[in-house]
C-alpha cells in the first residue's frame, strides 16, 4: 500500500467539512480517525506524536487546491 | 548572526555544498528518552543550497535509518516526470556553527551519491543566502 494511502482517503471524504470548519489550518489524521484541527503543522506533528507515538500519520494542510510541489530537473531521481 | 562563508576553485561544478548532520526531530527523541529508548546518532550528510526548490529534500532511506515514520505525504512534480507521492519526516538539521533547526523533509531519490540532502527555500526564509560565482564563494547566515 502507498504511503499513508488510508490517511489521504479519509481526508478526501472529510475534506468539505474540513475546508469549511478550519481551510488553512493543519489537520491530524491516523487511519480512518480526524484527530485534531491545529494552526501550524509542528503542532499537529507534536501532538501526533504524543498520542499515537511514533507510528505513521498524517498531517496536512487544509487547502482547497493542493498544488503538487515543482522541482527543477537535475537532482531529482524520477 | 551565525554564518558560513565557504570558498571552492571549484564551485561552479560543484554547487553551493555544506557538511551538516541529521537526526530525529525533537518531539520523537522526547518520546524516546521517556521511553528509555536509545537515540540515533545523527547521519553526516552533504546538503546543497537549492534555490530552485520550495521545500527540502531528504535522500530517500535516510530517515528509515533513524527509525522515523512518516508524518505526512508530499506531491512532487518535476517538469520531466509524472507526480509522485512522497513521504514526509520531521527531522532536525545540525549546522557546524550551532544552528539547529526542526524541519519537515521530504524523502525522495537524489541522483547520485554525493548530495544527500537538499536545502529548499522553506529554510532559506529564516536565512541570507549570498552566491559570488566570480570569487567562487557563497556564504548562508542564520
Amino acid at each position: 500500500m502507498a504511503v499513508l494511502e488510508t490517511e489521504l482517503k479519509t481526508y478526501e471524504e472529510n475534506r468539505e467539512k474540513l475546508l469549511a470548519e478550519a481551510e488553512g489550518k493543519y489537520v491530524l489524521i491516523h487511519g480512518e480517525d480526524v484527530l485534531g484541527v491545529y494552526e501550524s503543522q509542528m503542532d499537529a506533528i507534536s501532538a501526533g506524536y504524543e498520542n499515537l507515538g511514533e507510528v505513521p500519520f498524517l498531517t496536512k494542510q487544509i487547502l482547497r487546491v493542493d498544488e503538487p510541489i515543482e522541482f527543477h530537473p537535475g537532482l531529482l531521481g524520477f | 548572526m551565525p554564518s558560513y562563508v565557504v570558498q571552492n576553485p571549484n564551485l561552479q561544478r560543484t554547487g553551493p555544498v555544506v557538511n551538516l548532520d541529521v537526526g530525529i526531530g525533537a518531539t520523537a527523541e522526547a518520546l524516546r528518552k521517556t521511553a528509555n529508548v536509545a537515540l540515533p546518532a545523527p547521519i553526516p550528510v552533504e546538503a546543497m543550497i537549492d534555490t530552485g526548490a520550495s521545500v527540502s529534500v531528504i535522500q530517500s532511506g535516510l530517515p528509515l535509518q533513524l527509525g522515523l515514520t512518516p508524518i505526512g505525504v508530499a506531491t512532487i512534480s518535476t517538469a520531466s516526470s509524472a507526480k509522485f507521492r512522497c513521504p514526509q519526516y520531521a527531522m532536525r538539521l545540525l549546522f557546524a556553527n550551532q544552528v539547529v533547526f526542526e524541519a519537515t523533509l521530504v524523502a525522495a531519490p537524489l541522483q547520485g551519491h554525493r548530495v544527500q540532502l537538499l536545502i529548499g527555500r522553506d529554510l532559506l526564509t529564516q536565512g541570507v543566502f549570498v552566491y559570488m560565482g566570480c570569487g567562487n564563494t557563497f556564504s548562508l547566515s542564520f
